[in-house]
């Protein structure tokens, strides 16, 4: 028998025949969504095998809860907050490892910078668009999982308050609170690098 | 400017205000010169994330992640997890709990009433013909007081005619 060609087909009908059991449909949606939710584990995660192996139990995950899919929202989405659960799971599982009372701290009272006067310069204007990202990435790094994963839900899934408290498991002024200190943060560290890289071009 | 405050200008940034709520921090934007750096703060903090999500591909060929995720599915479950609607299989599965469930309540139910008297009118008289039937075996337990009886199948002159059948032959 022929082999079905997957690759023409759109999302919705590959969900279709995956949702009957067919493992090709779901091979050729792996393909197409691997690097995304990859993406997504690993600005969550910031490592690289963590996210690697956390992106593949989603895809697990993905098949056998399948049937529950009705496309409500596209499946890639779908799949990015079975990524972000996962993602969310593992590093609350790290931070109980963890005694990191001054990152605690930071977190209820926003850290020093909650106390600094606003950032006046935009601090990523006149960049390339690379070296913005590279800053940003950077800066991301530093931030506590809780500020970090507030930053991603809200400027790239691009949910509101409600749904990021649903997510996180949280109230929604603790989302708020989250927000603005990780903003605050993303300010004052992308300012110190652009005031670092400025010093090195004097040099 | 108090934390109160700053979340509300926060939250009229994101969109997240009344329009009454919406309204009150414009007023204050016009009359607070600190109200409107820290805005400006938070508006510029937003805007370079949100165009900052760069390309990540996975670090793993199509190949070689599609054979650990499949691998990993046929390990958690090695049938596929869509069953097939209609399956006599599955129905027969559907059955069976209850349907074992219903003859242990029988068998109870049986145990617990007692002698039956078959000489009492409006008794079952098919049971007293079993007794001559030589394909039905009774089971009385004097301690439960109850009687059982199984009726083998097929009956006794199919029986005969199936051993007529094999004669033949």
């Amino acid at each position: 028998m022929r082999e079905k060609d997957y690759s023409s087909a759109d999302d919705q009908s590959l969900v279709r025949d995956a949702q009957k059991g067919e493992m090709g449909a779901f091979e050729e949606l792996v393909a197409r969504h691997r690097d995304k939710i990859y993406a997504r584990a690993f600005s969550m995660m910031r490592n690289e095998e963590e996210a690697v192996d956390l992106s593949q139990e989603a895809w697990v995950k993905g098949w056998q809860r399948l049937s529950q899919f009705q496309g409500e929202s596209g499946f890639a989405t779908w799949m990015t907050r079975i990524v972000i659960n996962l993602c969310l799971d593992q590093l609350r599982k790290q931070k109980r490892h963890r005694t990191d009372s001054i990152d605690a701290l930071d977190e209820e009272s926003g850290g020093v910078e909650r106390q600094l006067p606003p950032v006046v310069v935009n601090p990523t204007a006149g960049l390339e668009r690379n070296e913005m990202r590279k800053r940003i990435d950077h800066a991301l790094g530093q931030l506590s999982y809780e500020h970090r994963t507030v930053l991603i839900l809200h400027e790239f899934e691009e949910m509101e308050y409600k749904q990021i408290a649903k997510t996180m498991g949280c109230s929604i002024g603790t989302v708020m609170s989250r927000l603005f200190y990780a903003r605050r943060k993303m300010a004052v560290l992308l300012a110190d690098l652009k005031k670092s890289g400025e010093d090195r071009i004097a040099e | 400017m108090g934390f109160d405050k700053q979340i509300k200008l926060q939250a009229h940034l994101d969109g997240e205000l009344s329009e009454k709520e919406a309204r009150e921090v414009t007023r204050w934007l016009a009359q607070d010169q600190e109200a409107v750096l820290m805005q400006a703060e938070l508006r510029n903090t937003r805007q370079a994330i949100k165009g900052a999500e760069g390309f990540m591909p996975l670090p793993e060929s199509r190949e070689f992640f599609w054979s650990k995720v499949k691998r990993e599915i046929e390990r958690q479950e090695p049938t596929s997890p869509v069953v097939e609607k209609g399956s006599w299989m599955t129905a027969w599965r559907r059955l069976l709990i209850p349907a074992s469930a219903i003859a242990v309540l029988a068998i109870a139910v049986l145990i617990s009433v007692g002698p039956i008297d078959f000489n009492r009118p409006g008794s079952v008289a098919e049971i007293e013909t079993s007794y001559g039937d030589t394909g039905a075996f009774s089971y009385r337990d004097e301690a439960a007081q109850a009687t059982l009886v199984w009726l083998s199948y097929p009956a006794d002159n199919e029986v005969a005619d199936s051993d007529a059948a094999d004669t033949v032959q």
